[in-house]
C-alpha cells in the first residue's frame, strides 16, 4: 500500500554499494579485453580489491537452494500434472480399504463389496457439481445395480449428521451414504478436489479415478468397465 | 559457486510454483496501512481481498443453507471494539455446474471493512488485530475445501483530549 518516503534511501546501503562498484568496474574489464593493442597504461595506484567471497554465506545459499529444490521437486512429483497432490495414476492398484459409519449408524467396510463394481464418490453438501452428479447416480444405480453396481457416497463434510440426512433426502439418493474421515481421503490422496469418483472393479482394483465434474457419458462407460473386470462373486452385502 | 548457486536458485524457483500453484485457489489479502484511531473514537479499515482468477467463493449471504459463506472473525484485543463488520454484495453467476440455479458470489476483488473502536481505557499504543476469513472456493467443475486465511494488521491508539465534563478537579479551568 501506501508507503511513506525513506530519507535513508538516498544514501545507498553497503549491499547497493557493492552492486556499484562492481557495475563500475565491469565496463573497464571489458575494455581492457577488447583493446590489448592499446599501448600499456600506467599501473593503476589503486587496484581493485580482489572479490572476496564468504564462504560461509555461499554454503548458506547452496543449503537453502538444496532444500528448496527437494521440497519443490518432491510437490511436483505428488502434484503430477495439474491435478491436486497424489494425482499418480491409481489405475490397477487396490482401492484402499476403509469403515465408516453409514446415515443409519452402520459400520460399512468396501471390501465387503467385493464381487461387485463399486462407483466411490467424494462429495459434500457446499459442492455445487457435487449436486449435479446426484441425479445420474440415482438413476446409473437403478439401471446398473442389477448387473453388480453399488455407488458409495463418502459425505467430506462438517455439517452434522442430520444435516447431510437433510440434504440426502432432498435429493431422493437411493445409495449408500457414508459419513467420511479425513484419513479415509488421505487414503485416496487427499481429496483435495470435490467431487472426486472411483470406479473399482469386482476384486477391489481401481479402474479410473476423475476429478471435478466429469459427464455422464464418461461415468457409464467407467461403470461398464468395472463391471466387466474382475471376478462377479455373491456380495457378502 | 556463484555460477551453479545461481542457476540452482533459477531453477527451484521454477520448480516451486508449478507444483503448488496450478489447482489450489487462493484468496489472497492486501496489506493493511496502520490504523490511527483515538481512544473513544472509531475509525473504519478496510481489508481488501482478491480471489484467484478462475475461482470463486460464496458471498457472505449465499442462496442455499449447505453453502458455506464468506466470513470474517476477528480476535481483537480487550477494550478494543470491532463493529460493523460489512460485506459486499455478492453477484449473482451462473456456472456450467448449475446453469439454472445462480449462486451469489465474489469473484476477484472485493473489500469487507470494520470499524475500530478503541474504549477510553486502553492504552496509547500499538496493538496487532488478528483474526481470519473464511471460504470455500470452487471454479466451473470442482470445489475445494473450506480454508481459513489469516487477516491480520495494527492499530495506533491515540489518547486524545480528556473526555470533556469529566475529573473537573484536574482540568485548568477549575483554578480560574
Amino acid at each position: 500500500m501506501d508507503k511513506s518516503h525513506n530519507p535513508e534511501s538516498d544514501n545507498p546501503s553497503p549491499v547497493e554499494n557493492e552492486t556499484a562498484e562492481i557495475a563500475a568496474l565491469s565496463p573497464v574489464e571489458e575494455t581492457a579485453a577488447a583493446q590489448p593493442a592499446q599501448a600499456p597504461q600506467t599501473p593503476d595506484p589503486v587496484p581493485p580489491p580482489p572479490a572476496r567471497r564468504n564462504p560461509a554465506a555461499l554454503f548458506f545459499v547452496a543449503a537453502v537452494v538444496a532444500v528448496m529444490l527437494f521440497l519443490g521437486f518432491h510437490a511436483a512429483r505428488r502434484a503430477g500434472a495439474g491435478g491436486p497432490p497424489d494425482s499418480l495414476d491409481p489405475a490397477g492398484k487396490p482401492a484402499p480399504d476403509f469403515t465408516l459409519a453409514s446415515l443409519d449408524g452402520k459400520n460399512v467396510t468396501l471390501s465387503d463389496y467385493r464381487g461387485q463394481a463399486v462407483l466411490l464418490n467424494f462429495w459434500a453438501t457446499w459442492c455445487g457439481p457435487c449436486k449435479i452428479e446426484m441425479p445420474w447416480f440415482i438413476e446409473l444405480q437403478k439401471e446398473y445395480g442389477p448387473q453388480g453396481l453399488q455407488i458409495v457416497g463418502v459425505a467430506m463434510d462438517d455439517a452434522s449428521k442430520e444435516e447431510i440426512q437433510k440434504f440426502i433426502q432432498e435429493m431422493g439418493v437411493n445409495y449408500t451414504i457414508l459419513l467420511g474421515k479425513e484419513a479415509v481421503g488421505q487414503q485416496y490422496g487427499g481429496v483435495d478436489v470435490l467431487p472426486t469418483t472411483f470406479f473399482i472393479d469386482r476384486d477391489g482394483k481401481i479402474v479410473s479415478r476423475e476429478f471435478g465434474l466429469q459427464s455422464r457419458s464418461l461415468f457409464v462407460d467407467n461403470i461398464k468397465k468395472s463391471l466387466s473386470q474382475g471376478h462377479a462373486v455373491q456380495a457378502q452385502k | 559457486m556463484e555460477k551453479i548457486a545461481l542457476c540452482l536458485a533459477l531453477t527451484s524457483c521454477l520448480a516451486w510454483p508449478q507444483s503448488y500453484g496450478k489447482k489450489a485457489p487462493s484468496v489472497t489479502m492486501a496489506p493493511v496501512a496502520l490504523v490511527t484511531v483515538t481512544r473513544g473514537q472509531a475509525a473504519p479499515v478496510g481489508l481488501h481481498f482478491r480471489v484467484a482468477p478462475g475461482f470463486h467463493i460464496n458471498s457472505n449471504t449465499p442462496k442455499s443453507e449447505f453453502l458455506i459463506p464468506t466470513a470474517l472473525k476477528m480476535d481483537a484485543p480487550t477494550d478494543i471494539a470491532l463493529t460493523k463488520t460489512t460485506y459486499p454484495e455478492g453477484k449473482d453467476m451462473s456456472f456450467p455446474f448449475a446453469p439454472d440455479e445462480p449462486l451469489n458470489v465474489y469473484s476477484g476483488d472485493f473489500t469487507v471493512t470494520l470499524n475500530v473502536r478503541p474504549l477510553h481505557t486502553v492504552m496509547p499504543g500499538k496493538y496487532a488485530i488478528h483474526g481470519e476469513l473464511k471460504y470455500q472456493a470452487c471454479d466451473n467443475a470442482a470445489c475445494y475445501p473450506p480454508k481459513k486465511l489469516p487477516v491480520d494488521f495494527e492499530v495506533k491508539i491515540l489518547k486524545g483530549a480528556a473526555p470533556a465534563g469529566k475529573n473537573p478537579a484536574q482540568s485548568p479551568h477549575a483554578h480560574r
